[in-house]
């Protein structure tokens, strides 16, 4: 569990964490149901995008974590080589692909690595998508600097 | 560094909102963007940590994640606290040995480690920042690290930052309702 001093009721430690500032934790969870919930994107893809964000980052209770979304376990197990792998469709090629550049080197994404991703979504689901990278990058460093286990 | 929209905004049957955010390309996804501007209301105009010291951790991730946008806005809550320019100049590489105070310049290794390295053990850290902060202060502090690193990341990979932007003081983010 988190090495914090103190936390609050909640049923798993991300949310005895959170709420800690209970009307913060209200409004960020309110903000990432929209992000599963809103239709735009396909939520197996977004599942794909916070596992391979936190294979980057390195925080394995995050890794181990089954987010909203299921995805095939054959998928799960290729993640971490999904270039090499001929399990993943173009648009999830896409996808990951900003997922990595979004992590690792911001300034390093290019105008084709968006295009190629709104080659297969709406302008709105790029942005639904690309808020989502955002989300699970920023609540990924949270979890991992603050110890949080599930 | 991307500089030109890769994005279109949305186009508007009558006339545009007069909120640029509201009429921006994050206006793709209005309930979204209502969802995060609440969540970053609630962070500078109901939270328990000290503006001056939030505004620390955002400038300290504006200069490293280094997004124009973010680097040359201060919130005015934190202006009227004190944090004048004279100390975010020193949110730099030489805050160590700066006139910082012992808590900001604490602040300022807790977003580098956020930024860098989130998986160390960092338990001197850990250890400083509970001298200076209380539990909900350091959740408060890291859950606004997450999403002052998040804006910035967004408006760098969508080609949102502006070519040139003097420093300019905005109002403090307030909670709509």
């Amino acid at each position: 569990m988190t090495w914090l001093p103190e936390t609050a009721p909640g049923g798993t430690d991300f949310e005895r964490t959170l709420a800690l500032r209970p009307e913060l934790r209200a409004d960020l969870e309110a903000f990432e149901r929209l992000l599963w919930e809103s239709g735009s994107v396909d939520p197996a893809l977004l599942e794909l995008c916070r596992l391979r964000i936190a294979q980057l980052l390195g925080w394995e209770p995050e890794v181990r974590r089954c987010g909203p979304a299921e995805i095939a376990e054959s998928k799960r197990a290729a993640l971490e080589t999904w270039r090499r792998s001929g399990a993943f469709t173009p648009v999830e090629r896409a996808c990951l692909e900003l997922a990595e550049g979004f992590v690792l080197d911001p300034h390093g994404v290019s105008e084709a690595d968006v295009g190629a991703v709104a080659a297969h979504l709406e302008p709105a689901a790029v942005v639904l998508l690309v808020e989502a990278l955002a989300f699970f990058d920023g609540f990924t460093r949270f979890r991992a600097i603050l110890g949080v286990q599930d | 560094m991307a500089t030109s929209p890769r994005l279109a905004p949305p186009t508007f049957s009558g006339p545009p909102p007069a909120d640029p955010a509201q009429r921006g390309v994050l206006a793709h996804q209005p309930a979204l963007l209502r969802a995060f501007l609440r969540c970053y209301g609630t962070l500078w105009s109901h939270g328990v940590l000290d503006a001056a010291t939030k505004e620390v951790a955002r400038i300290r991730n504006a200069r490293v994640t280094d997004c124009r946008y973010c680097r040359n806005v201060r919130f005015a809550v934190a202006r009227d606290a004190g944090l004048d320019e004279s100390q975010v100049a020193r949110i730099d590489e030489g805050f160590a040995d700066s006139s910082l105070s012992e808590r900001h310049k604490t602040v300022i290794r807790w977003a580098d480690a956020f930024l860098v390295e989130p998986c160390g053990r960092h338990e001197e850290l850990r250890a400083a920042l509970l001298r200076e902060l209380d539990a909900a202060e350091i959740v408060e502090l890291t859950a606004g690290l997450a999403l002052f690193m998040g804006f910035s990341k967004i408006a760098v990979v969508l080609g949102q930052e502006p070519e040139d932007m003097p420093t300019t003081v905005i109002p403090t983010p307030v909670r709509p309702e």
